[in-house]
């Protein structure tokens, strides 16, 4: 770079005058950083540029915003603004995943605890499942145990004979009386059969 | 490092309600255990109770109508009791059914019905087993002969004097073989005290 044309070298080359006229090639310099600049803010931003032209750029940028002129543009505030109202009243941001709207607090702190909330829930059904299916209800054990065979004659069914006697002609017709005596005789043992702990 | 600590702790829970789920299963119910002690097929029980009783009340019935005169209702009284579902082999049912047919049997001969009588009690004979009862039935089949016999007494056929001989006859028969049972059934229970 000669020393008469510095304008390539902005930040260590000489300073013009204030009065003095521009040349041309700081005319097409300008003309390009303008150029440049404007891709910037529209978001086409050139891949590859010279580190004295990226280092300008950031400035002008950082000034553009500390000026409070960093606006966007209508339809991206307009899509912004949708989504925030969508999710306000409860429905999806519809451009959230892929421009990253923004989220409501509570929402957010929600997301955080949803899938703690969805396990806790989940592992209590599954301990209470568990225990139902663990936890059987109270058994009545039945010990069935043979009984001796040789019970008392008076616990047994047998015939009334030795009971009754011999039936008289004289008491032919006592019929009601006789089942009386076998009935209270049989009764007699099936009590005592009853309270021995025997269930007939 | 929040979920795994989180992760532990539930796993903690879990652990500990089926341990103790498992622990409350396994210790035995106070007074759960039931101790059923299995009877004899002879032994009494309720069946039988059940059957008594019913017998029972249909005599003490039929005694209500016989005292009021009303022996076709004590008849049917009665035999009600030859109906009664007694359990099976137990030697109480023949001996209340042959005692309630020796009163039907002497019910049906004071209504004269001295056929129908005879079949009840041939019904009861067949019973098998000699009892007590089944004397009493021999006892009522004389008396039912003795009561033909009786309506043949002044009979001058020929043929109806024959006939009130072998009624007679078999009146005795019945009667001694009446005897030679209560003599039998007697000897063995004095043999056995």
């Amino acid at each position: 770079m000669a020393p008469d044309n510095d304008d390539n070298d902005f930040l260590t080359g000489r300073v013009p005058e204030p009065d003095a006229e521009p040349t041309a090639a700081e005319r097409a310099h300008a003309k390009t950083f303008a150029d440049l600049i404007d891709k910037t803010l529209s978001g086409h931003t050139p891949p590859a540029m010279s580190t004295d032209d990226r280092t300008l750029l950031e400035v002008a940028t950082v000034i553009r915003a500390a000026s409070g002129n960093a606006l966007l543009d209508a339809a991206k505030q307009r899509s912004l603004v949708e989504d925030a109202l969508r999710q306000a009243i409860g429905g999806a941001g519809s451009s959230a995943a892929t421009t990253g709207s923004v989220v409501p607090i509570t929402r957010s702190r929600a997301r955080r605890w949803a899938p703690w909330a969805v396990a806790a829930t989940s592992t209590l059904v599954a301990a209470a499942v568990l225990i139902l299916w663990v936890r059987t209800p109270p058994r009545i054990v039945t010990h069935t145990v043979p009984a001796a065979q040789n019970l008392p004659e008076t616990w047994k069914s047998r015939p009334a004979d030795a009971l009754i006697g011999p039936i008289t002609k004289e008491h032919a017709g006592d019929a009601s009386a006789r089942i009386d005596t076998i009935f209270a005789d049989r009764l007699d043992g099936y009590r005592e059969l009853r309270l021995r702990g025997r269930k007939p | 490092m929040k979920f795994k600590l989180t992760l532990g702790v539930l796993v903690v829970v879990v652990a500990t309600l089926a341990w103790s789920a498992c622990k409350s299963s396994q210790e035995p119910t106070q007074g759960s255990g039931v101790t059923q002690v299995t009877d004899p097929a002879d032994a009494i029980d309720q069946k039988l109770m059940v059957a008594l009783s019913q017998a029972k009340n249909f005599h003490h019935k039929a005694k209500v109508y016989m005292s009021d005169g009303n022996t076709a209702a004590a008849i049917a009284s009665v035999r009600e009791i030859l109906s009664l579902r007694f359990p099976d082999k137990a030697p109480e049912a023949d001996d209340v059914r042959n005692d309630a047919r020796a009163l039907l049997a002497r019910l049906l001969v004071g209504q004269g019905q001295l056929d129908e009588a005879m079949n009840v009690v041939n019904e009861g004979l067949a019973s098998g087993r000699e009892s007590f009862f089944v004397a009493n039935l021999y006892t009522v089949q004389g008396e039912i002969h003795q009561a033909r016999a009786d309506a043949l007494s002044e009979a001058t056929d020929p043929a109806a004097k024959a006939k009130l001989v072998e009624e007679r006859h078999a009146a005795i028969e019945s009667f001694d073989k009446s005897n030679q049972i209560d003599k039998k059934l007697q000897d063995q229970l004095m043999e056995n005290r």
